[in-house]
């Protein structure tokens, strides 16, 4: 980790908030609506922008009790939700958006101990609602996710409640700190708790792809991939970035696929090629069932409803996971 | 006597010519085979048969049966196995509606009103594909100047057998075994074996399960010899007293052939430390009991322990040389239905259960085996002790492995109507077989005989479930009956009476419903139930599934009387299939065969995929399982 005594440096761009220590460089971009990157020793970690996420596949129990009839606007809104406003605090002190000629008072040795920037979403959902995703980075370069959602009783219940980062190439594997197994929250008790570390983006061979891979209860989670695509990265070291819980434990899927493209095929063989790691890490989900498949309904403590303030927070930051 | 096509119309015309079911004993030539399980009295006719298709029945080749028959343009097929499997027929999947949903209307014979007879509505159906199986074969040393017989484990849907184009009989019932005897039609030498097997008759409508629909000889066919003097059938009743300790063994045999001979039967019964019990000798005689025989110090038959005893009967000439040697093991245990609750060997019953569809992903409802191993070393694994055998019969062999394995069973009839009562979820009797009707009784009596005469003696059984999702009325209340009558040492289980109250006293000993809520079933047993209770089917493992377990177990812990339940189900039911894409192996499920109508993907519903790698969800079986693992 980097020096802790060591200040963070801000570049104030035109379409960027660049936050940099000797470690880690991490880039805001007020355009796309969320962090874009996170480059730690020349390895790049994102390949689209952190976002937030409200679907996960349908289940076959979902496809029967017509959940995903009654919920399907969160699919829109997991598609298509706007960033409507950002904010920026260096050390405290309130910038708004600083863009030119706001930040043209900057220069390019602008340090701080404290950043913090915040993309307010707007829901693509009728009733539309908010969700804010407020990143606060310090000087020892961990990034603190916090993610709101603001309850809305006129919504349908939700899929899942999470953040998505999408990285440029397959891991070779993952460790975590959790449960053994798939788990969800009506599917738990059998999770045996420990640290597990899983070779490869494992797909699950439901017969239809649907919602898989899910680990809940889980205390932190290391990703490590080998490539990169970078056109001049020859270099074929492992590297790692690492998710761990501020409060409250979470739960996380890492597959090659997002909820979409797991949602479109009928049959695992029409998945597309494994090219990308879809790391989807969430402060809540729903349980899966198991009554039956033809109308049972999840029980109702394993349902997200959306009239409730749902509130989640977990650290990033490169490197393998470090004990507190 | 003449086969006629019409049997496959005539519901009240099920079994022609078959020998009547009797237990499954293998017999053998002496100690040394019975040791190696190797009977010189058997004879496999599995492998490549000759085989045509026809896609209706007025295209099969009629005559194909008579020796002389020009069969160059037959080609082969693989018995055991599907006619589908084999690229002869479409694959189609399809749950309750019947397979000809909104291609052929048809009403089962006799449900609306006593002059439908259904005459034609099969044997002159264009969907009723037809597989002519023709076998030649020549006695093994060890069969010659015996009775022979030819026995068909399995064959879907109706058959009709002729040896050397003498006609020996018909069999419906696809999952029960049927057998011809041969002895009058052999000849020296060449034997030439011909099976007409109909995809459809009205056994279709009994036969409504929620699976692949598949045609063909799809278990083994052998034949087997019969010694001069032969134990044909076996009924074997250990019985374990109140205290828990003390016993009797009734055995009572039914001895075939030269009865006027000076053969003697010799009974022994050994303990698992070969200590000898029992050893009692008898002239032969056409039935012969042995009763009362008693025991001490039981070894009682359990999930954990289940100990069996080794019986063996041995027939002997005048010389005291063998001529027939019979082994066979037996459990004591104790079932009992006190107050509501079922108790084993004085303890409360607990069914960590699973229902097991037999199924391969490479040969369908052909399994091996290796099939049978891999599935109850997952159930040791898991903590699985029951498994109930939906909703049909399953491989002799089976059993066996279930009493070794001490894993208890419920012995599903070959029944299920759903097509006929229930439409678009709604129950909707009107049209339901077997339902009260007197045309229909016998046909579904027959199939709760066959399966009660062939398994009566393995101790793993502790219900006989009368079928699945049938409705209930006069008939199926006849089965219960029979099953009453002829034992006593096992319950009654059938569902379908909850659809239909009014039979509720005379059929099924349990509660049994199949995906009732926990908070429904907290209701019945909240309210003086008339009978335990127990989910013949829960927890639909449809894809990623299984949530909520815990609240089904907490029952246990809540009501004495609620007694566990059966998954739905153990394996994934799909078809491995090279896709027409990428060339790789890959597995399809209903629909993928441009089969309609079809469910879909809703027979992929196992705690295993269909290749037998455990689904995620295990974890919580094998947890929750384990718990109550008693």
């Amino acid at each position: 980790m980097a020096n802790t005594t060591t200040k963070l440096h801000v570049i104030f761009g035109d379409g960027t908030l660049g936050v940099a220590t000797e470690d880690v460089h991490y880039l805001f971009s007020y355009e796309k609506g969320g962090l874009e990157s996170i480059l730690s020793h020349g390895k790049e970690w994102l390949y689209r922008p952190i976002r937030p996420i409200f679907w996960r596949a349908t289940t076959d129990n979902d496809r029967g009790n017509h959940f995903s009839e009654e919920s399907a606007m969160w699919l829109g809104a997991d598609c298509f939700t706007r960033c409507q406003a950002i904010d920026v605090q260096v050390d405290g002190e309130d910038l708004g958006l600083p863009i030119a000629p706001q930040n043209n008072q900057f220069s390019n040795d602008e340090m701080a101990d404290r950043v913090d920037i915040t993309f307010d979403f707007q829901t693509a959902t009728t009733p539309a609602t908010k969700v804010t995703m407020h990143y606060q980075i310090v000087a020892n370069g961990k990034v603190t996710l916090t993610s709101h959602l603001q309850g809305n009783e006129a919504l349908p219940e939700l899929p899942a409640f999470g953040v998505q980062l999408i990285m440029p190439t397959v891991a070779t594997g993952f460790e975590y700190d959790g449960l053994s197994g798939e788990t969800y929250p009506d599917r738990m008790a059998g999770g045996s708790r420990g640290q597990y570390y899983v070779a490869g983006l494992p797909v699950t061979p439901y017969l239809v792809p649907q919602e898989m891979g899910m680990h809940m209860q889980t205390r932190w989670l290391t990703v490590t991939r080998q490539r990169t695509l970078n056109n001049a990265d020859v270099d074929a070291q492992p590297f790692s970035l690492s998710v761990e819980m501020n409060d409250q434990p979470f739960a996380f899927s890492c597959l090659p696929y997002t909820a979409m493209e797991l949602e479109a095929a009928t049959h695992i063989e029409e998945l597309p090629l494994a090219r990308r790691t879809v790391l989807s890490v969430y402060g809540a989900v729903r349980g899966v069932g198991g009554i039956d498949s033809w109308g049972a309904d999840v029980q109702p403590p394993y349902r997200l409803f959306a009239d409730v303030d749902r509130t989640f927070t977990i650290q990033i930051h490169p490197g393998n996971h470090v004990t507190d | 006597m003449q086969a006629d096509i019409k049997w496959l119309d005539d519901p009240q015309v099920f079994r022609v010519g078959q020998l009547p079911a009797h237990s499954d004993h293998y017999w053998y030539r002496d100690a040394d085979e019975a040791r190696s399980k190797s009977s010189s009295f058997a004879q496999s006719l599995d492998g490549q048969w000759q085989f045509k298709f026809a896609d209706r029945p007025q295209h099969r080749p009629i005559g194909f049966y008579e020796p002389n028959y020009d069969t160059s343009d037959f080609g082969t097929i693989h018995v055991p196995g599907h006619i589908e499997l084999s690229n002869y027929a479409q694959i189609q999947y399809i749950n309750t509606l019947y397979p000809w949903e909104g291609k052929i209307y048809r009403r089962p014979a006799y449900t609306m009103g006593s002059d439908q007879t259904g005459e034609g509505m099969f044997s002159e159906a264009p969907d009723n594909s037809v597989g002519a199986y023709i076998r030649h074969f020549r006695l093994a040393p060890g069969l010659r100047n015996q009775r022979v017989i030819v026995q068909f484990d399995g064959v879907e849907e109706a058959m009709y057998v002729w040896l050397n184009g003498h006609f020996l009989g018909y069999a419906e019932d696809s999952f029960s075994r049927s057998e011809f005897d041969l002895t009058d039609a052999l000849v020296d030498g060449e034997n030439v074996l011909a099976v007409e097997v109909f995809k459809r008759s009205t056994a279709s409508f009994l036969e409504d399960q929620d699976m692949f629909r598949f045609s063909g000889i799809f278990r083994s066919v052998r034949l087997v010899g019969l010694p001069t003097v032969h134990v044909a059938d076996m009924h074997i009743r250990p019985v374990v007293n109140e205290d828990l300790d003390s016993g009797e063994l009734n055995v009572t045999l039914k001895l075939t052939g030269d009865l006027e001979s000076k053969a003697r039967v010799h009974l022994t019964v050994f303990d698992k430390a070969d200590k000898l019990i029992v050893d009692e000798k008898r002239p032969v005689a056409k039935q012969i009991s042995f009763g009362h025989l008693p025991f001490e110090n039981v070894m009682l038959w359990t999930h954990h322990n289940p100990d069996l005893y080794h019986l063996t009967v041995t027939i002997t000439d005048a010389d005291a040389d063998p001529i027939e040697v019979v082994p066979y093991d037996i459990g004591f245990r104790r079932l009992e239905l006190r107050n509501q609750v079922i108790y084993l060997n004085g303890k409360r019953l607990i069914i960590n259960g699973v229902n097991r569809h037999e199924w391969d992903a490479a040969t369908g409802r052909t399994v091996s085996m290796a099939d049978m191993k891999a599935d109850l070393q997952t159930f040791a694994e898991n903590h699985i002790n029951a498994v109930r055998t939906c909703h049909y019969p399953d491989q002799i062999p089976w059993y066996y492995m279930c009493d070794q394995a001490g894993v208890y069973m419920m012995a599903e009839n070959n029944l299920e109507t759903h097509g006929t009562w229930q439409k678009m979820g709604a129950v909707e009797p009107s049209d339901n077989v077997p339902g009260s009707l007197p045309q229909w009784r016998e046909a579904v009596l027959d199939r709760a005989r066959s399966n009660y005469e062939t398994f009566k003696n393995h101790p793993a059984i502790l219900f006989w479930s009368l079928g699945n999702e049938s409705y209930a009325g006069d008939d199926i209340e006849a089965m219960n009956t029979y099953y009453k009558t002829m034992d006593s040492s096992r319950l009654t289980h059938y569902e379908g009476v909850v659809r239909n109250r009014k039979y509720e006293t005379s059929i099924s000993d349990v509660e049994s419903r199949m995906y009732a809520s926990p908070a429904e079933i907290r209701t019945y047993l909240s309210n003086q139930p008339m009978k335990p209770f127990l989910d013949c089917e829960y927890m639909h493992d449809m894809g990623n599934s299984l949530g909520g377990l815990g609240e089904y177990m907490a029952l246990l812990d809540d009501f004495p009387s609620y007694q566990g339940g059966f998954i739905w189900d153990f394996i994934d039911q799909a078809l491995w299939v090279t896709d027409e894409v990428t060339g790789r192996q890959v597995l399809r499920y209903g629909g993928d065969f441009d089969d309609r109508h079809t469910d879909g993907e809703f027979s992929g519903d196992g705690l295993m995929f269909a290749n037998r790698q455990a689904k995620p969800a295990m974890q919580e079986v094998r947890y929750y399982y384990g718990q109550y693992d008693n």
